[in-house]
């Protein structure tokens, strides 16, 4: 199973999905571009010291983080 | 009787665990410490705080865990407060979530998180004050990893 992680007011929530599963993977897509057009940030971790963040949707990915758009504070 | 009150205090104790795990701050410290690496959990468990390294300058920042923001500093060659950087991600999100979004930022896209930020100047006695309420976040953290 594949994850986004999307934060939001309730600390995160979790979509699972599996990414063997066309129809699963066109609606986790959806999300993913749903969301960077809203200007969430996306973040893949590729390994224990390494995070990447991703312009288009990973379809390897095993977990994706969301994070809205930064201001300052 | 004795058996029915030990089961009702059981499962009261059950339940305050399960609240504690369910709350918004819980979740959002647990995917923040998931998301560290193993020497910034390290740090964050024995100091309070984590460093990363800016992706594009290589300048180091110190994210505190404390509530109120600014919360991010750079940090100069011998780990002082050097300069404030106050930025986090838009809306109504926990500390942990604020904590881990700052990060992965400068991690990943340094240049648009230092763009966006308000800087300046710490106050002299901000070291202490940042001490004392990373200590307090410390002992949240330890009470939930103790629930974990």
């Amino acid at each position: 199973m594949a994850t986004q992680i999307v934060m939001d007011h309730t600390g995160h929530t979790r979509h699972c999905f599996n990414p063997n599963d066309a129809q699963a993977l066109a609606s986790a897509e959806k999300r993913f571009m749903e969301l960077t057009g809203l200007g969430f940030t996306a973040a893949v971790r590729k390994g224990p010291n390494e995070i990447v963040k991703v312009r288009s949707f990973d379809l390897t990915a095993e977990e994706t983080l969301f994070f809205p758009r930064l201001v300052g504070g | 009787m004795a058996g029915a009150s030990s089961r009702i205090i059981a499962v009261g104790e059950l339940y305050r665990k399960f609240a504690n795990e369910n709350t918004r701050e819980a979740r959002g410290l647990r995917l923040l410490l998931d998301w560290l690496s193993p020497d910034q959990r390290e740090q964050l468990d024995n100091f309070g705080y984590f460093e990363v390294l800016g992706c594009a300058s290589r300048k180091r920042y110190r994210i505190y865990h404390v509530k109120f923001a600014p919360n991010v500093y750079e940090i100069d060659s011998v780990g002082r407060l050097k300069e404030g950087v106050c930025f986090l991600p838009a809306g109504s999100l926990v500390t942990g979530d604020v904590m881990l979004a700052q990060k992965i930022a400068l991690e990943t896209d340094e240049h648009r998180a230092i763009a966006v930020a308000n800087r300046f100047s710490p106050a002299r006695d901000w070291p202490r004050m940042l001490a004392r309420e990373a200590i307090s976040g410390r002992s949240r953290m330890d009470a939930m990893n103790r629930c974990h």
